[in-house]
């Protein structure tokens, strides 16, 4: 069990010695039991931290948003950001570092491990509330407690844990300055890529049917790629209006800039928009499932990016993620790679 | 910018195209572009009339920009461009649509087909709106070669260089030169002794003013490209100093280590001080530093004690030293296909089953057994000695498909040299066919069938084992539709010759393909036999296809001419259609860094940057990036979305 006092000493240790500048963590949001990132960088706040099944935001996005705004302000990092991150998060920090993102010593991460569980899924957690909003969620070994106007409300974790956290096959995270919790590693709750498989034992026809009412109903908002740590691009391929113009931008690219997807949000541009993001995260994304949380229509966008991840583990063994070194899977050729699909 | 003019010029290669494709419509839809200005179809575009055409409606037109539908840009994207220049425009500003190959060879329908080639001629015309033009990028070029592999085909190119007046770096693996060469005994179809011919050769290579010998020496790393490659070179530590090594063999006579000795493969044993051969050059002992018990003095130091020319030095350290040169040529032969895939044949596991090359040692005069043809396992002169062909080769469901080609007729003469030594003795070949093309080769198998009395079985070996102190082989005679049994005293494989193990190493290290087979592959199996994909490397020898000597020695001389010619040239022209970073959408992440094969990217200040020098323009960077932030000049990202819009429109 991780006492959250430790995270919380840790981080006023750590700001009111100057070793980091921030650390980002979560804290009690304003609705319900729900947490909400916090951005602590007054020691005496470092109390509000907290730690709790609700904890499901991908707090790397704001080591992203941190280093655009340095940019934006030509300010160099200074002391590093301290990071409380869960193992998918913390692969994803690896993966930017991968990209040369910021570097190791930029990032200060205070590791969680999420042990035995996970975090809450609202849409599964609903139907076992009867109608009544939790007010406060716990860990509790293997169960969630939540608390109701109706008191209180004990679960097994794992009838109302996110999906991503019940396939999850490494819910440690490996890279860290300093870590809380049991590494649960090979900690067998659902088999890996299940809820894929479920999807693709489906006939051609149902597939293809169950994406169209998907695809149609999307409505391009996007909130998928805000809260996608790895969508830091500037200038998103898919984006035909947020079209950077810099000082080095030529009036030829101003002129010939190139419309891959139309504006409007209908099944076909909708699914270029969703076909290119899981190509784009083929072999980046580390399954924090943040994009199908974020979704406000519950376009299932996890099962894309679980596919891509299964390609690249199983055709060429690549875990996205795992080594902060090693070449990234687009941009790496080895002589073994397969080479069958090839016709 | 004002409206290009295009001029589209469609080309029927006789029926080549004409037959599956309606020209004159691809013509006609092509002159509803708004960019085209003029069109023109002809039968051949290619021929001295066609070309002239182009070059006039460019002058009459006043074009500025021509697309061919025609064939493959492989074939005649210079000729055109050429062309273009020629009328005054541009040579970057000619593109070719290919409508043969990639359309009507592969089409039958001729509806379907037109409407392909339609796009794809339109696709081409909205590219071409956006080429812009461009000069070729003027590289200086190394007057130097360096050549990779000290076989017959290394030094023989080496020779050839040489004598033009050019620097040749010559690298060898082992610790001499010669190569496969020098094992061999006697050669078909003259048997003349195979040392003996090749020896002279060697020691002219030594001599030769203009060749640097380096032995025991590896290519490490190679940057750069063609005109200008810089090659890194690991020079392994002899531990003997060759001028001053007398060749007095007292070494061997004291040093107490004894390994097998692979120079003669495997068949006798060697010291851990040895020399390969009494003709090996350079001139010099080695000592094997794994073998060795340490080289230390305190652990053994018999070899420096005892060392007169004190030419012994423990030490010597390996040296990497970095060699400039403008082109490379891969001599880096062949290994014998590994027995231990063959159990059907003992997975050279029977004794006295030998392989050809070992064969040859026993043959040979300077080897184990003085030339005597002994039985490895008890020294007796064998009277029944069966030689099997095609052992790997010819063989796609298992082994390799190919026909290694040289085994018919080295079986031949390895039957022939055993009824040289043996008189009384018994040869038997079994064979599948006898493919024995080339000059006097035939005659040569004639004679070993009938003057030598070899009986020559038609069928394949099924297995053989041990029994009674005599191999049995069972096969099978085709002919007669009889199994036959043989109790043979000593077997003889031919074993598929396979691209050795350093050209599969230096095949990686020089980022040159290679074949379905392992071989490195040549840039075009008719037209470009001896060059390989990659600008200013070049292939001789059998690591680029199964060859014999004669061949080898021809293809080397090719290879020297193909380095004559392009370092007789101050400079080099290459194509200016190499990457271009977006710096505005780089974010440096460096997968271009990681996918580029040239190692032409490098990060400057969280940006990628492009050394022009390096870039091949292969595109891989483009392909990776994720923001569309690098582009190859003239295949630009708004240059391959107008292409795929075409194509769907």
């Amino acid at each position: 069990m991780i006492n959250l006092q430790d995270i919380r000493d840790t981080a006023r240790d750590m700001l009111a010695k100057g070793e980091v500048r921030t650390v980002i963590g979560y804290r009690r949001g304003t609705r319900g039991m729900l947490a909400e990132p916090a951005f602590i960088t007054d020691p005496a706040q470092a109390d509000d931290l907290v730690w709790n099944p609700t904890c499901f935001h991908n707090l790397s996005l704001y080591l992203v948003e941190d280093r655009k705004f340095l940019a934006h302000l030509r300010q160099n990092p200074g002391a590093p950001i301290g990071i409380v991150a869960k193992g998918c998060d913390a692969r994803s920090i690896v993966v930017l570092m991968q990209e040369h993102y910021f570097k190791r010593e930029d990032v200060y991460i205070i590791g969680v491990s999420c042990e035995g569980t996970g975090v809450v899924d609202e849409r599964k957690l609903a139907p076992h509330l009867n109608g009544f909003q939790a007010s406060d969620a716990v860990f509790d070994g293997d169960d969630f407690v939540f608390t109701t106007a109706q008191g209180e409300k004990r679960l097994p974790a794992r009838e109302v844990m996110a999906d991503r956290c019940l396939e999850c096959r490494i819910p440690f995270p490996k890279e860290h300055n300093l870590v809380f919790g049991e590494d649960k590693t090979g900690r067998q709750l659902a088999e890996p890529f299940a809820a894929l498989k479920r999807f693709e034992a489906q006939e051609g026809g149902d597939r293809w049917n169950f994406w169209s009412h998907h695809f149609d109903r999307c409505i391009r908002c996007f909130a998928c790629r805000s809260v996608c740590p790895m969508c830091y691009c500037d200038e998103c391929v898919v984006d035909s209006i947020t079209f950077p113009v810099t000082s080095e931008t030529s009036a030829e690219e101003k002129a010939n800039r190139i419309r891959w997807i139309e504006r409007s949000a209908t099944r076909s541009e909708n699914i270029t928009y969703l076909m290119t993001r899981a190509m784009h995260l083929a072999g980046r994304c580390t399954d924090c499932g943040e994009c199908e949380r974020a979704c406000p229509v519950n376009v299932p966008i996890r099962l894309l990016n679980n596919k891509m991840e299964r390609e690249a583990r199983e055709k060429f063994g690549f875990e996205p993620g795992a080594s902060i070194g090693g070449p990234s899977l687009v941009a790496s050729f080895l002589d073994n790679d397969p080479g069958d699909f090839i016709r | 910018m004002s409206k290009k003019r295009t001029g589209v010029f469609v080309c029927h290669c006789g029926t080549n195209i004409a037959a599956t494709v309606d020209v004159a419509r691809v013509a006609k839809e092509m002159a509803d572009e708004s960019t085209v200005a003029f069109t023109q179809e002809y039968v051949y575009m290619c021929s001295e009339p066609g070309q002239e055409s182009v070059v006039q409606a460019i002058k009459d037109n006043k074009l500025d920009s021509v697309v061919v539908t025609c064939c493959s840009p492989n074939l005649h994207e210079k000729t055109f461009r050429d062309n273009a220049q020629r009328a005054g425009i541009n040579n970057f500003t000619c593109e070719i649509a290919n409508i043969r190959e990639q359309c009507s060879w592969v089409h039958a329908d001729k509806a379907k087909g037109t409407e392909k080639a339609i796009k794809i001629s339109r696709s081409v015309v909205r590219r071409v709106n956006h080429n812009k033009p461009m000069d070729a990028i003027a590289v200086p070029v190394t007057k130097r070669a360096m050549i990779i592999g000290g076989g017959v085909a290394g030094i023989q190119a080496a020779l050839d260089i040489g004598n033009a007046g050019i620097e040749v770096i010559l690298v060898e693996k082992q610790a001499t030169i010669g190569g496969r060469m020098l094992q061999l005994s006697e050669t078909f179809p003259t048997l003349d002794c195979s040392q003996c011919v090749l020896s002279p050769k060697m020691v002219e290579v030594k001599r030769h003013p203009k060749v640097k010998l380096m032995t025991y020496s590896e290519v490490q790393e190679v940057s750069g490209s063609v005109g200008s490659f810089q090659v890194k070179i690991l020079k392994k530590p002899t531990f003997v100093d060759p001028d001053k090594c007398k060749i007095c063999d007292h070494c061997t006579e004291v040093c107490p280590v004894v390994v097998p000795n692979e120079y003669e493969l495997g068949l006798t044993a060697r010291r851990a001080i040895y020399i390969p051969y009494a003709q090996a050059i350079p001139a010099s002992f080695t000592l094997d530093e794994d073998a060795c018990l340490g080289l230390n003095p305190v652990r053994c130091g018999k070899c420096k004690d005892v060392c007169e020319a004190g030419a012994i030095n423990y030490d010597m350290r390996p040296q990497t030293v970095t060699e400039d040169v403008g082109a490379i040529v891969v001599a880096t032969g062949f290994d014998l296909y590994d027995q231990a895939n063959m159990p059907e044949m003992g997975g050279g596991k029977v004794e006295d089953v030998l392989d050809g090359l070992q064969f040859e040692r026993l043959c040979s005069a300077s080897g184990a057994t003085q030339g005597h043809i002994m039985r490895p396992s008890d020294h007796k002169v064998p009277k029944d000695v069966v030689f099997i062909q095609c052992v790997g080769s010819r063989d796609p469901a298992k082994h390799c498909a190919y026909c290694s080609k040289i085994c018919c007729m080295y079986t031949a003469k390895h039957a022939r040299l055993y009824k040289k030594h043996v008189p009384e003795g018994r040869a038997y070949v079994f064979y599948i066919d006898i493919r024995s093309g080339g000059k006097g080769y035939e005659e040569f198998v004639q004679r070993t069938m009938e003057d030598d009395d070899t009986l020559y079985l038609r069928g394949r070996v099924s297995k053989l084992y041990r029994k009674d102190g005599k191999v049995r082989v069972l096969g099978t005679d085709t002919l007669t539709g009889q199994n036959v049994e043989i109790d043979a005293d000593m077997v003889v494989l031919a074993l598929a010759m396979v691209p050795s193990k350093g050209t599969v190493e230096i095949a990686k290290t020089l980022k040159i393909g290679r074949d379905k087979d392992g071989f490195l592959a040549e840039a075009h199996p008719k037209l470009r036999p001896v060059e390989s994909v990659t600008g200013g490397i070049y292939l001789a020898g059998a690591a680029q296809a199964p060859k014999d000597i004669p061949e080898t020695v021809a293809q080397a001389g090719a290879a020297a001419s193909k380095v004559i010619a392009l370092l007789s040239q101050t400079t080099l022209s290459r194509s200016p259609l190499i990457a271009k970073v977006r710096r505005s959408h780089c974010t440096g992440c460096g997968m271009c860094v990681d996918a580029c094969p040239f190692i032409a990217i490098r990060l400057e200040g969280g940006k990628a940057v492009v050394n022009e020098a390096l870039c091949e323009g292969c595109g891989s960077c483009s392909a990776t990036c994720l923001r569309a932030a690098i582009d190859v000049k003239n295949v630009t990202q708004l240059q391959i979305h107008e292409m795929i819009e075409a194509c769907l429109a």
